[in-house]
């Protein structure tokens, strides 16, 4: 059993590096990881800011918030995500031993899920009546308008056009649950700019509504209160790992959009002896200009209320952003792995769209598994390092999402002639029926 | 540690805290007018042909917006003038570059308006030297509270005799307006709703007695701005500012009026506001 106060700041901070100066990986009262964080936001969000800040504090030491989350999780998201060992995949590889840690059965299929119910009991607590959120991939927008019907409050999602077009499934649900979707229409119109619209309508908005921000990234205190409600994934990997092979992992790899599934994996290792790597969007290559490679691409900013490293040209104008995977397509980084990434404690690697959807074929073909495209990002990496590693080298692979959410992009990836037949077919059949 | 906030260290007297802005607002007969533009919106020719519209108005303050390409506080009037400007080309040296050649030509002080990663990118310092030697007066940076100051925003803005011009909204508590008011300089930005910028139909009745609170414990001149765009609302709100803010209208009045006639109904129209200040 997980211990139900997990969110509580002090019992996750026990020293166990080798590195003997053991750096504090945590923000300060001020959420500034390092240089990193912050809260440069306009007048008009800071109280709510620091409202939110008091809650979330107030939470961390309230027992019956801390239950009734945790009974949330387990009953309605389905905690705890298997970890599976991915027998086939290892031996084929010849190297590492590779586990996946299956966040894509939990309810709304990705860890997005956690966060989204942390933040409805807060939305609770604070009184507010309507919640709005940015999504990329869609997946977080599911998962918020899923909680929102749970605790019926109001929904409004803003979405990029472009990812609407790219994601339609999780537009789908998400309306039918009873969310307004709110396409952008502005910028690149895609999670970015998604972000942008959710800030506005809740300077707009602020008083009767709490912004339910998806990943681990944004003003204080989001980076730290969004890593906390995923943390359970690391928890779990922990005593998953140690069960089925009593120690460690020796690596954990997660793909990076804004953070929250990676720093949600890698939280509970901070202080351990063990390898996290991050994954960024390789898009079409460094050298093409389209991905979301941030640390190797960007330099440090301050963009959406935070400093941390963003994709932007010499004036700090942001670039744009490309990748097959909708969300990890965004031009910033949550700030406490900008954080890690400087101390050296997290590395970061990329993997570009074709790798990615080799990696999907081949996850599919020996382990039955569909993984999202994000977290497909990861399983390239996986496959890339995992033959180079001595068999007893254990990797954990969080496979934050799964993939039904992509057939259109894979299917259209792969040139599926008969998905395509099929949809014509549908069409065909609506105009007669009209 | 830090307790993670890092305020600037200035310890102002409240001389100090008044300003070639606040000296000229406070010398006026009238209310002060500031208005706006965005940089290179809807060329840097117009641009520059706006300002000297507005000073030979009677203007009190300009602001000038130099584009970024994430204005979290615009709403679509100026987010879509900042997209053109950049769009054509506009580099934030550009715009030192436009100030340097305004500021010699208008009597009327000049701010710039942007966002902090500009200011960041630039280098701090530098832009707060560059921007002096360009002829600016203030800036004004809604993304930088003075909790942030940890590249040391507000103290290259003293070094450099400029202005930090803060914001107040109507949901800033007691406690986030006495922050503010500590660290004023110039005048105080009063925002007249909860929104983005962009011209209103009306101004809220409660602006008043948010603006009657402020006048209170605030000595420094109040301006009141967001979606002010027509005399009555200046008629209707006088009495409670000091400076009346005008932003995205003379940017809706360019969107509708072609080329030749824009600088006349800018004009005009600047016209029937200042006969309200
Ligand atoms: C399945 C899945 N994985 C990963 C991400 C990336 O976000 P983050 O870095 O916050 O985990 C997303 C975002 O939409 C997602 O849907």
């Amino acid at each position: 059993m997980i211990s139900a106060n997990y969110l509580h700041p002090k019992k996750t901070r026990k020293m166990k590096m080798k590195n003997p100066v053991s750096p504090n990986f945590a923000s300060d009262d001020g959420g500034h990881f390092g240089e990193f964080g912050g809260r440069f936001a306009p007048e008009m969000l800071m109280p709510a800011l620091i409202e939110l800040e008091e809650i979330y504090k107030e939470c961390q030491q309230d027992e019956a918030f801390q239950k009734e989350f945790f009974d949330c999780l387990k009953t309605f998201s389905g905690r705890p995500t298997p970890l599976l060992y991915a027998e086939n995949l290892s031996k084929h590889l010849g190297g590492a031993k590779i586990y996946l840690k299956q966040e894509g059965l939990g309810q709304t299929g990705s860890h997005k899920i956690n966060n989204a119910i942390g933040q409805a009991l807060l939305t609770k607590r604070m009184g507010k009546k309507r919640v709005i959120a940015e999504t990329g991939a869609g997946q977080h927008g599911f998962a918020t308008a899923t909680v929102c019907a749970k605790f019926g409050l109001q929904c409004e999602i803003f979405m990029g056009a472009v990812d609407i077009k790219r994601q339609r499934p999780n537009v789908f649900w998400m309306e039918q649950l009873g969310a307004k979707v709110h396409p952008v229409e502005f910028g690149q119109k895609t999670l970015k700019d998604a972000v942008n619209a959710a800030l506005k309508d809740w300077i707009t908005n602020v008083e009767t509504t709490h912004y339910l921000l998806g990943s681990a990234l944004g003003p204080h205190p989001y980076p730290s209160m969004v890593r906390d409600f995923q943390s359970v994934i690391g928890i779990e990997i922990k005593q998953q790992v140690k069960e089925a092979e009593n120690k460690l992992p020796d690596t954990i790899i997660a793909c990076v959009g804004g953070g929250s599934n990676s720093m949600g994996a890698f939280n509970a290792f901070l202080h351990e002896d063990v390898q996290l790597i991050g994954i960024e969007a390789g898009g079409k290559g460094l050298e093409s200009n389209q991905h979301a490679i941030r640390f190797k691409g960007g330099k440090v900013g301050v963009v959406e209320a935070y400093k941390s490293f963003f994709l932007q040209d010499e004036d700090g104008q942001l670039k744009e952003t490309h990748s097959i995977a909708a969300g990890l397509d965004y031009p910033g980084v949550g700030p406490q792995l900008a954080h890690l990434q400087k101390e050296k404690r997290v590395s970061f690697e990329h993997t570009t769209d074709d790798e990615v959807v080799d990696a999907l074929k081949t996850v599919m073909k020996y382990e039955g598994i569909i993984p999202a495209l994000e977290s497909s990002h990861a399983i390239a990496h996986t496959i890339k390092i995992a033959p180079t590693l001595p068999k007893d080298h254990v990797i954990v692979t969080n496979v934050s999402g799964r993939g039904d959410k992509d057939i259109f992009l894979i299917a259209q990836a792969l040139k599926d002639d008969k998905w395509f037949e099929f949809l014509q077919s549908q069409l065909d059949e609506r105009n007669k029926n009209e | 540690m830090t307790n993670g906030l890092n305020f600037c260290n200035r310890n102002w007297m409240k001389e100090i805290k008044m300003s070639k802005i606040s000296d000229k607002i406070k010398s006026l007969d009238h209310k002060g007018l500031m208005t706006h533009v965005v940089i290179g919106y809807p060329s840097m020719a117009e641009t520059e042909e706006t300002i000297y519209t507005m000073a030979n108005a009677g203007v009190s303050l300009i602001e000038l917006q130099i584009p970024f390409s994430d204005p979290i506080a615009d709403g679509p009037t100026i987010m879509e003038a900042c997209r053109v400007s950049l769009e054509n080309g506009t580099t934030v040296k550009q715009c030192m570059e436009l100030m340097a050649r305004v500021s010699k030509k208008v009597d009327v002080p000049l701010l710039f308006m942007s966002y902090y990663n500009i200011v960041f990118n630039y280098g701090v310092q530098k832009f707060c030297e560059d921007a002096k030697k360009a002829g600016v007066s203030g800036l004004i940076i809604p993304d930088i509270p003075p909790e942030e100051n940890k590249d040391g925003f507000y103290e290259a803005c003293d070094k450099s005799d400029l202005d930090a011009i803060l914001i107040l909204a109507p949901v800033s508590t007691p406690e986030r307006i006495n922050i503010i008011k500590n660290n004023a300089k110039g005048f105080i930005y009063c925002t007249a709703r909860m929104s983005t910028t962009g011209s209103k139909e009306d101004i809220p009745e409660d602006t008043k007695t948010f603006l009657t609170k402020l006048k209170k414990t605030i000595d420094l001149p109040l301006s009141i701005g967001f979606g002010i765009s027509k005399p009555e609302h200046v008629a209707f709100i006088k009495d409670y500012a000091d400076i009346i803010v005008i932003g995205s209208k003379v940017i809706d009045i360019m969107n509708e009026n072609k080329k030749e006639n824009r600088q006349d109904a800018i004009a005009s129209f600047l016209k029937s506001i200042l006969k309200e200040c």
